[in-house]
């Protein structure tokens, strides 16, 4: 069967049909992309911390964009070449195009393993350290954990005797790690006493596992069924004894309305009694000896003697040291401890000076007085060669993140001051592309840091859970990605199995090539926007 | 559009041309956004800059989108279609506008610090 209007166009719109359809896409694209972009600005308009500006490398997203507009050529120039009946051109052009495809996903997967591996830490006081974390270590060497990994040190250890699950929330997956830790530093879990309990009205309790019984996914699962059991029969009963009530109070009190009563419908709990089930909502567990046990901090409540898990899960034992320790910190930012000080009307200064870091590390307070003197020298510049306003202030004056911020590149050249490491050439190149060379640079330029526990305030990688400005950026970038991917798989059909219908007609295969064209420059007119309004702004 | 071979062969020469104002305008907003002395308005980021890096982006977008994508040359059915999308973006920026007509406001991030 002969599809109509594949080549010829129609009479009605003056083309032919995937035309149509591909425009009607596009025109959903840019209201996708547009919504996405509104939120952007709604987003930072109404940030409740200091917006990362230009906090993106450059370089990437440079390239990136150089990329995407020679593949925005040559996808116009393959067209050209089946327009002209060249199929070698069409294929040199096209696999230009897909090899550009492949080239940014490499470059965008290259810049998100930099972000996802990037670690943040905001005090506190709202100040707030970037860097690396480093790893558990003895005597030089790492210490594995039970599965064999380094342990990151950002982790909470508790030196647990008791675990009290909740017989409905218990979280399987955490139960087998409590126990395949414990099993590492050769502890054993197990039932702290008896777990009784009425199964059957009218009969005395019984016993439904016995002290000493490890602790297994099983037995969790036993005793929540028996709780789940009793729970709705108790629940049953309650219901009938309650309405048995209502009937009750309102064949005694007629012509009265429901609220009217309501006070008085009571279930007699001493009754009801001798027909529940004993339930069972926790059931406690020794660890002996105890156990170091490790956990994220996204999933503990920390606390002296007693912690509690996300799924209610208590664990009773000392709280041991669990610093956050920094084997490399690349940048100290002030800025919403400034921002934060400002609003209770705190000078600035003085709210630094009071802060954590600049009590603690010597690095810190050393790279805030150079950074000061940084900040006067621009001062100075910017007075120079804009001169003073009507007022007779400065006219330009250094930024709030010139003011507040030490990054990466200032502590670079800070140790450069100092006479430490310059990078030059390749190293200075790929330092611009990757972030802050800490081998090349060494622990001087960017050192470690220890950061005590009750000074943590939230922490969290370059992730979507740092803040909304990462949120927002994941979300565009990773969509245009995606876009990228299907666009390239589209136009490389074309360039691997076209050749048949270039054969049978080209035509047919130009206005295919047209309209994956299309589609990929409008993947690249939406980089055109994201590359400065993400990376420049 | 082009259609015959010999048109067609001259709007390569356009792409081409088109192509090299791409790569010079992508260079000239990162200069503008990284170089100090090409800095318009207040020191550092502001509303200038972002008046200029969206003016530039928008005329680098109407680059691609009426020569490359050929909307120069085509049919009042996609002016309507992609019009409209258009349309519905603005209409999403104009949501945003009056979101910031919300009385409560931190004055501290509206005052550019």
């Amino acid at each position: 069967m002969e599809i109509p209007y594949v080549v010829t166009p129609r009479k009605d719109t003056g083309l032919f049909n995937s035309k149509i359809a591909i425009w009607l896409f596009l025109a959903s694209e840019v209201m996708l992309f547009g919504g996405f972009l509104s939120a952007y600005v709604f987003l930072r308009l109404g940030a409740d911390y200091p917006w990362p500006e230009r906090t993106l490398p450059v370089l990437p997203g440079l390239i990136n964009t150089f990329v995407l507009i020679g593949s925005s050529i040559t996808v116009v120039f393959a067209w050209a070449s089946l327009k002209l009946r060249d199929w070698r051109k069409f294929q040199l052009f096209m696999g230009i195009t897909v090899g550009c495809a492949m080239i940014f996903m490499v470059l965008k997967g290259i810049e998100y393993n930099a972000k996802l591996h990037h670690q943040a830490l905001k005090l506190k006081d709202y100040s707030v350290v970037e860097g690396h974390l480093g790893v558990e270590s003895e005597d030089g060497k790492p210490v594995l954990n039970h599965k064999g990994s380094t342990i990151e040190e950002n982790l909470i250890f508790v030196e647990a005797s008791k675990l009290t699950f909740d017989t409905v929330r218990f979280y399987k997956p955490w139960v087998e790690e409590l126990l395949a830790q414990a099993e590492h530093h050769h502890s054993k879990v197990a039932l702290a006493a008896d777990v009784t309990a009425i199964t059957k009205v009218g009969q005395s309790a019984e016993i439904i596992a016995k002290a000493g019984e490890p602790l297994s996914v099983e037995l969790l699962n036993r005793l929540q069924a028996v709780h789940l059991a009793a729970r709705s029969h108790n629940a049953a009963n309650r219901t009938e004894a309650l309405r048995a009530e209502w009937v009750t109070a309102k064949a005694a009190n007629p012509g009265k309305k429901d609220w009217q009563i309501a006070s008085g419908v009571n279930i007699d709990t001493a009754a009801l009694a001798p027909t529940l089930l004993g339930e069972i909502s926790t059931v406690p567990f020794s660890v002996d000896p105890p156990a170091k046990l490790d956990f994220h901090p996204r999933d503990i409540k920390a606390a002296e003697g007693q912690s509690r898990l996300r799924d209610d899960t208590v664990i009773d034992g000392k709280l041991l040291a669990s610093p956050m320790v920094f084997h490399n910190i690349d940048a100290i930012d002030f800025q919403h401890l400034v921002m934060k000080a400002k609003e209770k009307g705190i000078d600035p200064e003085v709210a630094i000076e009071n802060s954590w870091l600049m009590k603690n590390s010597a690095f810190v307070r050393e790279a805030w007085a150079w950074h000061q003197g940084e900040v006067k020298k621009l001062s100075a510049e910017l007075l120079k060669a804009h001169g003073v306003g009507k007022d007779g202030k400065p006219r330009y004056t250094p930024t709030h993140k010139e003011l507040y911020r030490i990054g990466w590149k200032d502590l670079a050249k800070k140790a450069e001051d100092d006479g430490r490491t310059k990078l030059s050439g390749v190293d200075a190149a790929k330092e611009e592309f990757f972030g802050p060379n800490y081998k090349a640079r060494g622990d001087e330029t960017f050192p470690g840091l220890s950061v005590p526990r009750e000074q943590v305030g939230f922490a969290s990688k370059f992730t979507p859970a740092w803040n909304t400005y990462y949120a927002i950026y994941f979300a565009i970038t990773g969509l245009h990605g995606l876009h990228v991917i299907g666009g390239a798989l589209v136009l490389a059909y074309y360039l691997f199995f076209g050749k048949k219908m270039y054969l049978s007609d080209p035509e047919w295969l130009a206005n295919r090539v047209e309209i994956g064209g299309l589609f990929w420059h409008f993947v690249d007119l939406v980089w055109i926007f994201v590359f400065p309004i993400l990376y420049l702004m | 559009m082009a259609d015959t071979p010999e048109a067609i062969k001259k709007s390569v020469r356009t792409y081409m041309f088109v192509g090299a104002i791409l790569f010079v305008g992508t260079i000239v907003t990162v200069l503008v956004a990284t170089v100090p002395w090409l800095d318009f308005g207040r020191h550092g980021f502001d509303a200038a800059d972002c008046i200029l890096g969206l003016t530039i982006a928008t005329f680098k977008a109407s680059l691609v989108a009426f020569i490359f994508m050929h909307l120069n040359h085509e049919r009042k059915a996609v002016y309507w279609l992609f019009g409209s999308g258009l349309c519905m973006v603005c209409s999403l920026a104009g949501l945003t506008a009056l979101a910031l007509g919300d009385p409560i406001i931190d004055k501290f991030f509206y005052s550019g610090h």
